[in-house]
């Protein structure tokens, strides 16, 4: 539980900005751990449940994370990669608070903004500007801030006459640059970015690049997941490697990459060598018997 | 200018959970801290519903006068049962059972239906079942204004006490949120829940005095089965509810030793009886807001 150490500024010295500013590590994680649990998974009804009890044995849980730690200083864009189904986008929620650890400690100094979905939108029925209000709101910032940064969020998202439109007409590049342009404009200590940066069109692109420099280059903290390598040796001042839920290694952008490119490219030359050895198993077609 | 901002600005996450006290207390400081948000998301409610019809958000007052009319017409002509200025015995009720119908019905789904937004942020889960109890208040305001309308058309009834009909749907209202908070999180882990509410409130509204009154139980067969049966129905939240709000906006009709009606305008309601359901209200609130509390963390990794 995010046991709240609500911050209420009440001398300079404890302001938000300055506990901010003295914390060494705005994130960091200690042998974090989370373990899914396979008896409630999406829409569970009462029959499947009670199979699952009359039917003991088998996979009860399974942990998508393990024994984590890292931990990201001021000014550092850390870039996260793996293969499919590593833990990498588990491990930004679990960063951003959105899923609790079930063992090990995920300690957060500062405001975070959080774009964790390829097409946020908050409300498909209501209007852009209404989701802009409403991401705000979610994400506790004051409404007289948003309604300030209304005007310069539709501007970066270039969204223009359609942001009183629903949100269900806009396409999907408008929605992913409105929620890059919200995420980035509340001014945050922390962004999190999940393979957001590689939508949009070429100047949006360019754009985001360019906000999210400046926010590395205000000392602040980004962790940026992504399957484009390009964003990860251009930006980002240290990568780790994770592979089923652990690191696997961690430093040097380029190092990491090099190293994840040559890990894919074994596991791919495996699974066509195991593919080929099924294939020879296969009955000859008929034709040929 | 400083700003205060709504949501705790650093945290420290660990399997770590406060106990039963310190999670009632969060929920509480959630709730009030996160006041915006749950008022941007009851408009949010607001605009929608009324956006994809043509009559819009008239349909609050359209949808309570209709059902009335079909059970007045259902009643009235085909059963031949009745009773005076049947249409506002049965709106008084009817009005405040709506409310807590779709409500509930709302609230069930809160949680599930936010599934992107609970995979995408962090932020109180509590909020979205109290933003749809909330929402069925503005629901339920709306309706005062055709309850207003009848109590005009039907001279005789409108008395001082309609005004106990705010301290009645406070009543209600705790009630409601108590079993939005329960099903809306029992909800994401068993999707049945869903479909077995329907059900369960369609009986609930034959079995709640609202199509009927106890004054008028079984036609008067006095004998200990329909005695056992009145005392059980009589146990139901919505029996004192919507008598209480019968009693304060229709009046009573009783019909004494010699079949003759005695007809009386709107009176205090039973106050001791809605005086007890308040504190287990309040209880059941309490106990609901606890076991949310205790189901949350898991909520982003089951939907």
């Amino acid at each position: 539980m995010p046991t709240a150490v609500a911050a209420p500024a009440l001398t300079p010295d404890d302001s938000d900005a300055a506990r901010f500013a003295r914390t060494t590590f705005p994130i960091d994680v200690r042998e974090l751990g989370v373990q899914y649990s396979l008896r409630f998974t999406r829409k569970t009804t009462f029959r499947t449940s009670f199979a699952r009890l009359l039917r003991p044995g088998g996979q009860r849980a399974f942990w998508a994370l393990r024994n984590v730690s890292f931990r990201v200083r001021h000014g550092e864009a850390l870039g996260v990669i793996g293969p499919n189904g590593a833990g990498k986008s588990t491990l930004l929620q679990a960063v951003a608070g959105i899923i609790q650890p079930s063992e090990g400690v995920v300690e957060v100094t500062g405001h975070i903004s959080a774009m964790l979905h390829l097409q946020a939108g908050f409300d498909q029925d209501l209007s852009g500007r209404d989701n802009i209000m409403l991401a705000g709101a979610l994400m506790g910032i004051d409404h007289r801030v948003m309604e300030e940064r209304e005007g310069s969020i539709i501007d970066f998202a270039d969204i223009g006459m359609h942001i009183d439109q629903p949100l269900k007409t806009f396409s999907m590049g408008m929605r992913a640059r409105l929620g890059f342009a919200i995420a980035t404009a509340v001014d945050p200590d922390i962004l999190l970015l999940d393979e957001v940066v590689s939508t949009g069109d070429e100047v949006f692109r360019a754009k985001s690049k360019v906000r999210v420099h400046q926010i590395v280059s205000a000392a602040k903290a980004v962790v940026l997941v992504t399957h484009d390598m390009n964003w990860i040796t251009e930006f980002c001042t240290r990568a780790i490697l994770l592979e089923r839920g652990g690191i696997v290694a961690e430093g040097d952008p380029a190092t990491i990459v090099t190293m994840h490119v040559e890990r894919s490219e074994q596991r791919r030359r495996e699974k066509e060598a195991e593919t080929a050895r099924i294939m020879a198993m296969a009955p000859p077609k008929p034709s040929e018997a | 200018m400083q700003f205060v901002h709504e949501a705790p600005v650093s945290f420290r996450s660990s399997a770590l959970r406060p106990g039963p006290l310190g999670l009632v207390a969060q929920a509480v400081r959630e709730v009030w801290s996160r006041r915006r948000l749950i008022q941007y998301l009851v408009r949010a409610d607001v605009k929608k519903k009324g956006s994809d019809t043509l009559l819009g958000n008239l349909w609050w007052v359209i949808d309570p006068l209709l059902q009335m009319v079909v059970y007045v017409v259902l009643f009235s002509i085909i059963f031949r049962r009745s009773q005076p200025d049947f249409p506002l015995f049965l709106f008084a009720a009817i009005l405040p059972w709506k409310w807590f119908g779709s409500s509930i019905g709302d609230a069930v789904t809160s949680v599930v239906s936010q599934e992107r937004l609970i995979k995408q942020i962090q932020f109180p889960k509590i909020v979205l079942p109290v933003a749809s109890v909330a929402a069925g208040v503005v629901n339920f305001a709306f309706g005062q204004i055709v309850l207003l309308g009848l109590l005009l058309l039907m001279p005789g009834h409108l008395s001082i006490h309609v005004l106990w009909i705010p301290v009645i749907a406070a009543v209600q209202f705790l009630f409601t949120l108590a079993l939005a908070l329960l099903t809306s999180a029992v909800n994401v882990f068993y999707r049945d829940v869903g479909n077995l509410t329907r059900h369960v409130l369609l009986l609930w509204f034959y079995l709640s005095p609202a199509l009927w009154s106890f004054e008028r139980f079984a036609d008067g067969q006095n004998n200990d089965v329909t005695r056992l049966g009145v005392a059980i129905l009589r146990l139901n939240p919505f029996a004192i509810l919507l008598d209480a709000y019968r009693t304060a906006i229709y009046g009573r009709v009783v019909t004494g030793a010699d079949g003759s009606d005695t007809f009386t305008p709107g009176q205090v309601p039973d106050l001791l009886a809605l005086g007890i359901l308040a504190l287990i209200s309040l209880a059941l609130v309490a106990g609901a807001t606890l076991l949310f509390k205790r189901l949350e963390p898991a909520f982003a990794k089951v939907l």
